[in-house]
């Protein structure tokens, strides 16, 4: 009967790791196309430059004078709310001579409360 | 007679079919994406880029000292909406292309329109008026994005910008006159 011949393990053992490599490469590949879209989707989604705009209005605003008419606040809520999507709230406290501005933003992905401190 | 030579070659086999099983299964699962994956990517670009030149164009350059605080000074953007002459919206359209279409080598191709939301405190309800837009031709399929900025009106504009009808005193519902926030609407596209 023939023997077999176990000359060349080495190049079948070197055959196999090759393999695996190649194997995580497929797999990093698998993964990679879904990465960049979702990443770039939730950042998105997230009302950051909403928020940040909201926050600089308020600031802007209070430094024209204090309290902030309550009209151009009405502005901010109605312009959100129709143009944005979003339910803004605004508290000077107290009404008549704020030492802080508590605002609330909800987009219906995000809810974010922050309070300014005058 | 049985021979037992030879068993490493099985179990070898055996784990080269597995590991080509389960390679085949990955290439084959692997997730087709029928948009293309990185136009999300570049909307996000586009998006984080209109914020950032608005937030630059509202930023005021200057502050004025009183006796104990510092207050803003009024920015481009604010002068500009509150002033729509053909000098500050020529002013407006510069700034803006220059920041949006600023690239290493050669320049961008982005356009933009611009719109102004405004609230009429009597209804509460709101309306707009066209501000300003770069030189474009519409296609239709633009693929944009919307960028927008709250800017503070000390007052009615002074005047309509060039061209939109009807004239700034005679919007439906009327733009009221009296200090007031309005949504800059920005709409960004590559052509």
């Amino acid at each position: 009967m023939a023997r077999l011949n176990e000359d060349g393990q080495w190049i079948i053992l070197m055959a196999l790791i090759v393999c695996i490599a190649l194997f995580f490469l497929a797999y990093l590949m698998n993964e990679s196309v879904l990465v960049g879209k979702t990443t770039a989707e939730s950042a998105l989604d997230f009302p950051k430059s909403d928020i940040r705009d909201i926050r600089s209005e308020i600031i802007r605003l209070n430094g024209l004078g204090s309290p902030i008419n309550t009209s151009i606040i009405q502005d901010i809520k109605t312009l959100s709310l129709d143009q944005k999507n979003a339910i803004v709230t605004i508290n000077q406290n107290p009404p008549d001579t704020p030492t802080s501005i508590t605002f609330h933003y909800n987009n219906g992905l995000l809810q974010y409360d922050e309070t300014i401190p005058l | 007679m049985v021979n037992d030579a030879g068993q490493l070659y099985t179990i070898e086999g055996v784990a080269a079919a597995i590991l080509l099983l389960v390679t085949v299964y990955i290439v084959l699962g692997t997730t087709t994406v029928f948009t293309p994956g990185d136009s999300h990517i570049s909307d996000l670009q586009l998006v984080q880029l209109g914020d950032d030149a608005l937030a630059m164009m509202d930023t005021p350059t200057q502050y004025v000292e009183t006796y104990n605080i510092s207050t803003e000074k009024q920015s481009v953007l604010e002068n500009d909406i509150m002033n729509p002459t053909a000098a500050n919206l020529t002013n407006f359209y510069s700034n803006l292309t220059n920041y949006l279409n600023v690239k290493s080598v050669s320049r961008d191709h982005l356009n933009y329109n611009a719109i102004v939301w405004y609230r009429n405190s009597t209804s509460n309800s709101t309306g707009n008026y066209q501000f300003n837009s770069s030189s474009f031709n519409m296609t239709g399929r633009e693929h944009y994005v919307r960028v927008t900025r709250l800017v503070y009106l000390s007052g009615l504009p002074n005047q309509s910008p060039p061209n939109p009808s009807p004239t700034i005193t005679s919007l439906n519902p009327a733009m009221d006159n009296r200090p007031q926030t309005v949504l800059l609407d920005v709409t960004i596209w590559r052509d």
